[in-house]
């Protein structure tokens, strides 16, 4: 299956998933425009509930696939995901302060959770990018993983002393917000994380060829001629720029960094000049696949997408490791 | 080009910042199209040492320079395209073909999004039956032999089209006939195609069979250089190794043989 | 004496000391020093005059004033089992869910009382059973049947007049559609709502809570909104935004016609002796016409 193909894919997926939930609505009302919008129910439906949606899921699918390409290239080992260096778990620290302390600030008609989640997830990497550049020389990766590793833990264990401070219902709501939720209604939000994750594609496109030279080593790398430690950086910036956009968007939606880089590595192969564009088209279909099981198959309540992916993620990834064993 | 002289003139290295030095103020030169080998026990310095050549990394004091131009000035591309590098093992994450692999050799010579063409591939096929392992293009390189794998290895530096090609114990976790194959391979490369080798190796008689120059390095520090059926003396096999050896010329194997006698007292 | 024939005597004397073991047992059993880690019995307690028999509150009361003084011991996930007993109650009110607790203490001899709430009418129940425990069986009765008879009062203000679809909000993530929970066909919250003659727009799910997407607001399309804030308080510029957070969604009646209500105060929360009080305010909300 080709770029092409996987495109396709993804275009379909965006056009079809608007159409479908747990509603019934008649695409002639939809856009019927002698119905005035506020009055039209299906219009409003589709225009306010489901796009924004499936355009949600389809960023936050992209960014949270490519991340974990990245990141397990970057780390050398193939579980690694886009949680692995702690910026997820700084995007969930930041997330659950809002919560906890009814922060009220808003930007641009971002509130003030989504703003407070990506701050976070950029103070992770800002603490590993300073770790991984005071790394002794010679030392390259397991420093870094091991840096990523500590603060997760860290980070992780702040989370559930705030969660302790908070009171029944913050707790309930960070826990909510913890499964992950694409119901986003409004484009707002989908713009702002739009911003950051622009800019990591653009790192994103230098890396590809980089990426396969990496994945053998760091001097291997440089042997045949890449600037480590400036791909080193370019990969650690990116992908982490598009899981903190991806994280304060949607929330923390699991599995989606690993399954999505692999399950197209077994389609494509290891290049990653077809791996990278390949998984974000992939991680769009597949999170909106995923989001419209979510929304209709216990309607008319919803399940969090994170469960959805977690049910296929889980049992995938134990198939997954005992292949490789 | 294929006649830059290499030199390291004066290096010294440490792993950490006011640690143990690892290279005390070693020198050494590459003549063009010669084999040089870089000899001494573990923790020697001789990896370091050929990283240092290779641009990997940097010196604390003195430099590495290629033609008289310091390394340092040069892009990693530039000087990638003069040095290769054949390190001692190689470790692939994802599931990368014996083509793939000797490809990612052509990296030097491609633009930042150019893709590789029909004479990037010629390339990468001509490594590869130069090293014999032409037929071996599509398989997954992970379930290759030892053997193999290191033939493909050099075929990607080979891909590098490289005048200077640095080895690190190329033939360190290989049986007995592997060992052969590629110390005629290297020998075979050099004869026809005038590249020229640092090895790095703890064999002495892969040294004394492939290398026409040995540095021998003891403690960080170069203890002799030259020749090496002048360097490659009893004595200081003594004095490097703390052992007894019988050094001598063989003459079927047409170069010195050291055979290890017993522990020098 | 000599008169009075034996048996009469003897029964006398039975009678006279069954009296006294009874009128013992019953001086014991009247609790003076009561630990209450329910927010909803206290405000039964003061509320049926039995305040002062309060030793003990939990950490979550807030009404009324006086019991700030007091001392806090915890709630329903963290009570502090040491402060209690260090407070020697003779009486114990805690949910019928803390089995620990409970446990703990029965081991230290100390009478329990568990508290069970399924809905509105085991309110009123609740005020009774716990009056005749503390010994203040009249004046919760007299409580009961107040909250009984307003609570009739209200239903029949309404009675006959169309029912408006509701939505019923107890949370909502600040400034944002997100994480919206309303009250399902199950609970005291959706029994207030009934007697206050609202239809529950998701009554047809029967769960306390319900998680409500953006599709499936607009879906249900209610009449009229009406989101319950309790605890920290809002300013009336923040609570002009908070409406307005919902005209994303113009296409529901409720914001059409601006019948967005926000209704601050924690009696919603607290299913006690202001349930009344807190139904007639949803009530004048859905039906204003018939409170003139």
């Amino acid at each position: 299956m080709t770029i092409g193909g996987f495109g396709a894919l993804a275009f379909l997926a965006c056009l079809l998933a608007p159409l479908v939930g747990s509603t019934t609505i008649h695409l002639s009302r939809v856009f019927d425009r002698s119905i005035p919008f506020a009055d039209n129910v299906d219009a409003q439906i589709f225009f306010v509930a489901r796009l924004p949606r499936v355009l949600a899921a389809a960023l936050v699918g992209s960014g949270l696939a490519v991340a974990g390409v990245v990141f397990q290239a970057l780390l050398r080992n193939p579980l690694a995901s886009p949680d692995t260096l702690g910026v997820s778990a700084g995007a969930a620290l930041g997330a659950m302060l809002a919560i906890t302390f009814h922060a009220d600030f808003s930007l641009l008609s971002v509130s003030a959770v989504p703003l407070a989640s990506f701050a976070g997830s950029l103070g992770a990497l800002a603490i590993v990018y300073g770790l991984s550049a005071a790394r002794r020389r010679g030392q390259s990766t397991m420093v870094l993983l091991l840096a990523g590793v500590t603060l997760t833990a860290l980070l992780s264990a702040v989370v559930r002393f705030v969660q302790y401070l908070a009171d029944f219902t913050e707790t309930f709501q960070t826990v909510r917000w913890l499964m992950g939720s694409l119901d986003v209604a409004g484009y707002g939000p989908i713009l702002a994380a739009a911003v950051p994750m622009a800019v990591a594609f653009v790192g994103f496109a230098t890396l590809p060829r980089v990426l396969d030279l990496m994945s053998l080593g760091t001097e291997a790398a440089a042997a045949r001629g890449v600037d480590v430690t400036r791909a080193e950086r370019v990969a650690l910036v990116s992908a982490s720029l598009s899981t903190g956009a991806a994280v304060s968007l949607g929330g923390p939606v699991a599995f989606v960094g690993i399954i999505v880089p692999h399950l197209v590595r077994l389609i494509v192969g290891a290049d990653h000049r077809l791996v990278l564009p390949a998984s974000a088209l992939f991680g769009a279909a597949f999170l909106i696949g995923c989001d419209l099981v979510a929304r209709t198959a216990l309607a008319p309540v919803e399940l969090p997408v994170g469960i959805v992916t977690a049910i296929i993620g889980g049992p995938f990834f134990l198939w997954l490791l005992f292949r490789k064993a | 080009m294929s006649d830059a002289v290499l030199e390291a003139v004066g290096v010294s290295f440490a792993y950490e910042r006011h640690g143990r030095l690892v290279l005390d103020s070693a020198s050494l030169t590459v003549k063009p199209r010669t084999i040089l080998g870089l000899l001494g026990p573990n923790g020697s310095g001789k990896t370091t040492l050929l990283r240092l050549i290779a641009g990997t990394l940097v010196p604390l004091s003195g430099r590495v320079t290629l033609d008289g131009a310091d390394v340092r000035r040069l892009s990693r591309r530039d000087l990638a395209r003069q040095i290769a590098v054949v390190p001692q093992e190689t470790h692939t994450t994802f599931d990368f073909t014996v083509l793939d692999i000797v490809l990612m050799g052509r990296y030097p010579h491609l633009g930042a999004f150019e893709l590789e063409g029909a004479a990037d591939v010629a390339i990468a096929r001509e490594a590869l039956a130069a090293t014999g392992t032409a037929e071996l293009a599509a398989r997954p390189f992970a379930t290759l032999s030892g053997g193999e794998k290191q033939r493909v290895v050099i075929a990607s530096a080979l891909a590098q089209a490289s005048s200077i090609l640095l080895l690190d114990e190329p033939t360190a976790s290989l049986d007995l006939g592997y060992q052969i194959e590629i110390a005629t391979l290297l020998t075979r490369l050099n004869r026809d195609r005038g590249t020229t080798m640092v090895i790095s190796t703890h064999d002495l008689n892969l040294a004394a069979a492939l290398c026409s120059e040995v540095v021998l390095l003891r403690q960080g520090q170069v203890l002799a250089r030259g020749a090496t059926a002048d360097v490659l003396t009893a004595a200081h096999v003594r004095t490097l190794y703390g052992v007894d050896a019988d050094v001598q010329f063989h003459p079927r194997a047409g170069h010195v043989t050291v055979v290890p006698i017993a522990r020098s007292v | 004496m000599a008169a009075v024939p034996k048996s009469i005597r003897t029964s006398a004397r039975i009678v006279a000391a069954a009296l006294v073991v009874i009128a013992q047992a019953t001086a014991a059993d009247t609790p003076r020093r009561v630990v209450s880690l329910v927010p909803a019995t206290t405000e039964m307690l003061f509320a049926m005059g039995a305040g002062t028999i309060i030793a003990g509150v939990s950490s979550y009361d807030h009404y009324p004033p006086e019991v700030e003084t007091l001392p806090k011991l915890g709630g329903l996930l963290d009570p502090n089992v040491e402060r209690v007993l260090a407070l020697k109650p003779d009486l114990a009110i805690v949910y019928s869910t803390q089995t620990e607790l409970r446990q703990q203490l029965a081991r230290a001899g100390i009478p329990v009382f568990p508290y069970v709430h399924r809905g509105l009418p085991d309110i009123t129940t609740m005020i009774r059973s716990l009056g005749t425990r503390v010994g203040f069986g009249a004046q919760a009765g007299a409580l009961a049947d107040g909250i009984e008879r307003r609570l009739g009062d209200i239903r029949a203000r309404v009675a006959g007049r169309p029912r408006p679809k509701t939505l019923l909000v107890f949370g909502r993530q600040e400034g944002t559609l997100q994480d919206i929970d309303a009250s399902g066909g199950y609970g005291f919250l959706h029994d207030m709502l009934d007697i206050a003659g609202g239809a529950d727009a998701v009554g047809d799910i029967r769960r306390e809570s319900v998680q409500m997407s953006t599709e499936m607001i607009l879906a249900r399309a209610p009449d009229v909104i009406i989101e319950l804030h309790y605890g920290a308080s809002l300013t009336p510029t923040r609570m002009e935004s908070e409406r307005h957070v919902w005209d994303t969604l113009g296409s529901i009646p409720a914001v059409r016609n601006g019948r967005v209500y926000l209704v601050l105060g924690n009696e919603y929360v607290v299913p006690g002796p202001r349930v009344a009080a807190a139904t007639e305010r949803l009530a004048r909300l859905l039906h204003p016409d018939a409170f003139k």
